[in-house]
């Protein structure tokens, strides 16, 4: 058996370190890597397991409450006069509280980044039961985020909410007599975006090149064309679905079981025609039914699929420019888990997150990426503490820039995401390098400024179902250089400069907070501190 | 012969030239650059000019925007699109009798392929009328081109003589070249390099090139930045002037904290972008308080995000005086046109929500007294195919486009009609148009108006040697 790429690093702070070498700022950077908080117990977990050990106890570790269990549980599938079964904003709500609650932080992080390369966004979804269709959405990826690959693929594609999103569902076949045509629009991304993107890749990430010089396409719109004819015939699934009529409705409510549901196939709807794609050959008259997992097993086993999720991948967890040899052991775990299984993402987790590239700081000033706002929101919540006045935790859709994250979770504005992974910022030294930032489509004059103004009001006082409580803080709020040390690790994995310490440090000693204190002026105090540390570049370019 | 990598002709390059051909007196290869100076030097002209970039996210429905009407066509279109019997709705076609009072009535030009005659969509009133009115001029059939394609050159093999424009089809790739002429990853937009010749102008060249949408590649030169404004003007970083629960200190703590100094590249640039935000802030929302604008921007159907950013885009134009702006490129977008599915419920939302908020703009840039200095133009993805899906449209390539303004000869056509048909040689499947004007040539005839030189185009559009018409005249 062939070593498998995390236990292949020389590097000692790899993740063949034993446990007990792992030093506090290690385990938190590598917590901020791997999972949304590094609090002192997340901290010590990983010093007792070792980086490896601490990934194998969360892949083990069972599920929390679920998007779809958390609605219900809110009484949101309730059919009321007011129609509240069209009302988007319980998605967002449902994502939020997904996000701040629930000891499963590493599969939600993990699901993060899927969602942000199988991307469905609330924004444009619709009918009936917005939030369960999001929410049935995020589920199916959090309980394959410790799976395989090739079964998320599949699941994905016959998800009611990407049917939506994506047109596959009421795709029909084509009618020569009207002139209609199968709908592209999934046949489309499920390549560019799902699987092997539109140019060969080596495994390294890089380019593949042709006797000219040129990038190789991996597939041209006669490959889209043929395959769209795989996805046609599709719709939700009503096996399940009970429907109600109400007097307010001159049609019935459905249940939402049609959002849970994968799609079905009617073969009356569905293309017999032969299918033509990626130099693969499916006869006319063949059954969606083999169809169907062979077009995926076609793109899984393309050899894109590796460099080109795992470097997104990389780029989601660790930072923006990965080296091409870094990419290279990711892809060599996606392609072979050391057990001759493709596409095991637990072994592309641990590739992406032991290597020693990501475990070990290079002081090149063009490493790391830059914070997500939605991330950033997530630690400091999950690591000061929130609670509702009532009932459970939530945030609301924070995508506005000038007031809000400028993103929000589930709420991409496209299927191209929050930003590209092909991003490089404008007129920088990034851009003369050709240093790809994805994060940095997101910053802009508006943004940086707006992401304070949220924070100045929401670290104080949040909202009604999230005021932050602080009660780890509490105590140490009075001794403002051990507070700073303290934030310093748990926010910024001890990334914060002594001079922006000092500084910092200085401000907070002007309030003359002492331990007799209210805990409103402690507050005050320990929601300047994180406001500081959280507006600081130096926290915000996680290195 | 299409990928020339020209070099750099800035202004200041060329009136360096200029110099130098004075000192040696004019010799014949120089002659050009000559030519090009003297035009180069109206951006110094002590008048002012916008160009407003209006970008439909998704790839525009062209078929459903600018609409065949003549009975012949109109009956081609609704067979295609599966109209309803008599002429009316059905399929993703729109009923005859709806486009009646939006059909288009030109004052001039050549007759159209096949006689066709257009009206809009039937949201589109503000529009029809401005284009009757000789303000709104429609481009017909643009989008990517390396160089002049016909339909065999397009299915043939020769890539050397005949190169495709990157990624057709594709979303994100034919945005960034309708913007940046190359597939995704160009970091240079045509309308930033139209910044880098104009900035000088500038009192504030920050002020140059600005999105009132998102980060957008289209306003990104090679010297000129992007400033980002927010519908509701820039914003202030609030606690450094009201620090509520924190104190002073604090601000001014949080004050260096956010412009602090760093070796780090990444912590640099985006200090440099909080910096020009902080430094920006009082010097545009302090010329923006003084412009009072009675153009309503309110619209008929609730939310229009692309009436927001317009508005604000106005409000700019009417502090051009103050903010000593002499040359501006604004970016404003609306998202939402990908219509594979329910078309007819989405797509007459969305160029409604595009009609009143270039008919609000238009009106205030009359109220402003500066509707002839101020060029609207819209761009897209690409169109889509005329065939139908079930009940939307698919990626296509070529669309028909809108420019409006007092400096527009308006009320007529540009460029050529398509064939309403799924199988002539103007479209490439499914009424997937074959474009007859590159976004070179509409792209740099606005640039002309805004006042690039003959002799800058080349470096701002690299193919435009490839076609034989820089001007298509409607500006």
């Amino acid at each position: 058996m062939k070593l498998s790429p995390m236990t292949a690093g020389i590097d000692d702070t790899g993740g063949g370190a034993s446990a007990s070498m792992i030093s506090d700022v290690e385990a938190a950077r590598f917590l901020q890597h791997a999972q949304m908080t590094s609090r002192p117990e997340d901290i010590a977990a990983v010093q007792k397991l070792g980086f490896e050990g601490w990934l194998d106890a969360e892949f083990a570790r069972p599920r929390g409450q679920t998007g779809v269990e958390w609605l219900t549980a809110e009484g949101h599938d309730k059919v009321t006069p007011e129609g509240e079964y069209f009302w988007p904003q319980f998605g967002d709500w449902m994502a939020w509280n997904q996000m701040l609650t629930g000891e499963d932080q590493m599969r939600k992080r993990a699901a993060f980044a899927l969602s942000q390369f199988f991307v469905v966004s609330l924004d444009p979804i619709d009918g009936f039961w917005p939030p369960y269709m999001i929410a049935a959405y995020w589920d199916l990826l959090c309980k394959h985020t410790f799976g395989n690959f090739r079964d998320l693929l599949e699941r994905v594609s016959l998800n009611a909410a990407m049917g939506l999103y994506l047109n596959t569902k009421g795709n029909l076949k084509e009618d020569e007599a009207t002139g209609r045509r199968p709908d592209e629009n999934y046949a489309r991304e499920i390549m560019q975006l799902f699987t092997i993107g539109l140019y060969e890749l080596n495994e390294d990430g890089t380019l593949k090149r042709d006797e000219n010089g040129e990038p190789i396409e991996t597939y041209t719109q006669d490959d889209i064309t043929n395959l769209a004819r795989v996805f046609t015939g599709y719709d939700y699934n009503q096996k399940n679905v009970k429907r109600r009529d109400v007097e307010w409705l001159d049609y019935p409510v459905p249940s939402v079981d049609f959002a849970l549901d994968p799609m079905v196939i009617d073969v009356e709807e569905h293309s017999f025609l032969e299918v033509n794609f990626l130099g693969k050959h499916i006869p006319a008259g063949t059954h969606p039914a083999r169809k169907f997992p062979y077009v995926h097993d076609v793109l899984f086993n393309h050899p894109n699929v590796g460099p080109f999720f795992g470097r997104q991948m990389i780029q989601r967890l660790v930072k923006s420019n990965p080296s091409p040899d870094y990419v290279a052991r990711v892809t060599a775990a996606f392609n072979d888990n050391g057990e001759g299984v493709r596409g095991d993402l637990k072994a592309v987790w641990k590739a992406v997150l032991l290597d020693p590239e990501a475990r070990t700081v290079s002081g090149d000033g063009m490493d790391g990426k830059l914070r997500e706002p939605v991330l950033r929101f997530a630690q400091w919540a999950r690591t000061v503490g929130v609670e509702a006045e009532e009932g459970t935790v939530y945030c609301f859709n924070t995508s506005r820039s000038d007031n809000a994250l400028g993103q929000s979770p589930l709420r991409s504005p496209s299927v191209f995401n929050y930003f590209r992974p092909g991003y490089v910022p404008p007129q920088t030294e990034m851009a003369r390098a050709d240093a790809t930032m994805p994060e940095f489509q997101l910053h802009n004059e508006t943004s940086t400024a707006g992401y304070i103004n949220f924070l100045h009001w929401t670290i104080r006082w949040g909202a009604p179902q999230m005021r932050p409580t602080y009660a780890p803080l509490l105590p140490i709020a009075h001794d403002t250089e051990v507070l700073v040390d303290w934030l310093n690790l748990h926010l910024a994995a001890g990334q914060l400069s002594d001079q922006t310490c000092a500084v910092i440090g200085t401000a907070l000693a002007s309030k003359g907070v002492t331990e007799d204190s209210s805990d409103d002026e402690k507050k005050d105090l320990l929601a300047s501190a994180c406001l500081l540390v959280m507006a600081s570049p130096e926290y915000l370019i996680q290195k | 012969m299409s990928k020339t990598d020209h070099t750099s002709l800035t202004r200041r390059a060329l009136l360096q030239r200029a110099g130098q051909v004075g000192f040696m007196g004019a010799a014949g290869p120089l002659a050009m650059s000559l030519a090009g100076v003297g035009e180069a030097a109206a951006f110094e002209a002590n008048d002012y000019k916008a160009l407003v970039c209006v970008f439909l996210y998704g790839g525009n429905d062209y078929a459903n925007t600018v609409v065949p009407y003549d009975i012949p066509n109109y009956d081609k279109y609704a067979h295609i699109r599966g109209g309803g019997p008599d002429r009316g709705p059905g399929g993703i076609a729109i009923a005859r009798s709806a486009l009646e009072r939006t059909a288009l009535t030109p004052v001039g030009g050549p007759a159209l392929t096949d006689d066709m005659q257009f009206a809009l969509n039937p949201n589109m009133p503000n529009l029809a009328g401005l284009f009757n009115k000789g303000r709104a001029a429609v481009q017909l059939n643009v989008g990517p081109l390396v160089t002049p394609l016909t339909k065999a050159q397009f299915e043939g093999n020769n890539r050397d003589l005949y190169p495709l424009p990157p990624k057709l089809f594709s979303h994100n790739d034919q945005q960034s070249v309708w913007q940046a002429l190359g597939s995704e990853g160009a970091t240079i937009g045509w309308g930033g390099r139209l910044g880098d010749l104009a900035m000088d102008s500038n009192q504030q060249s920050l002020l140059t090139c600005i999105s009132a949408a998102g980060n957008a590649v289209f306003v990104a030169g090679r010297e000129a930045l992007q400033y980002q404004i927010s519908p509701s003007g820039a914003i202030d970083v609030n606690m450094l002037s009201e620090p509520a629960y924190a104190n002073d200190a604090i601000s001014y703590a949080m004050r260096q904290i956010i412009t602090k100094e760093s070796s780090n590249t990444l912590e640099r640039e985006f200090v440099n972008v909080t910096r020009r935000s902080m430094e920006m802030e009082g010097i545009v929302n302090g010329a923006l308080a003084d412009v009072n604008l009675s153009t309503s921007f309110d619209t008929r159907a609730g939310d229009n995000p692309l009436a927001d950013q317009m508005k604000i885009v106005a409000r700019l134009i009417g502090a051009q005086k103050a903010l000593g702006s002499k040359r501006q490129v604004f970016f404003v977008s609306l998202g939402g046109f990908d219509n594979h599915d329910r078309l007819m419920e989405n797509h007459p939302t969305l160029v409604g929500q595009v009609d009143e908020a270039i008919g609000s703009f238009y009106a205030a840039t009359v109220e402003m007294g500066v509707a002839d200095k101020v060029t609207t133009f819209t761009a897209s993805d690409f169109g889509r195919t005329l065939a139908r899906n079930a009940d939307g449209s698919d990626h296509g390539w070529g669309g028909h486009h809108f420019i409006v303004g007092g400096a527009v000869n308006g009320g007529r056509y540009y460029g050529t009609a398509p064939h309403i048909s799924l199988d002539t040689d103007d479209q490439v499947g499914q009424g997937r148009l074959l474009p007859t004007t590159a976004v070179d040539e509409y792209a740099a005839t606005l640039a002309r108006w805004f006042g690039a030189s003959d002799s800058e185009l080349p470096d701002v559009f690299p193919n435009i040697g490839n076609f034989s018409n820089t001007n298509m005249g409607f500006v």
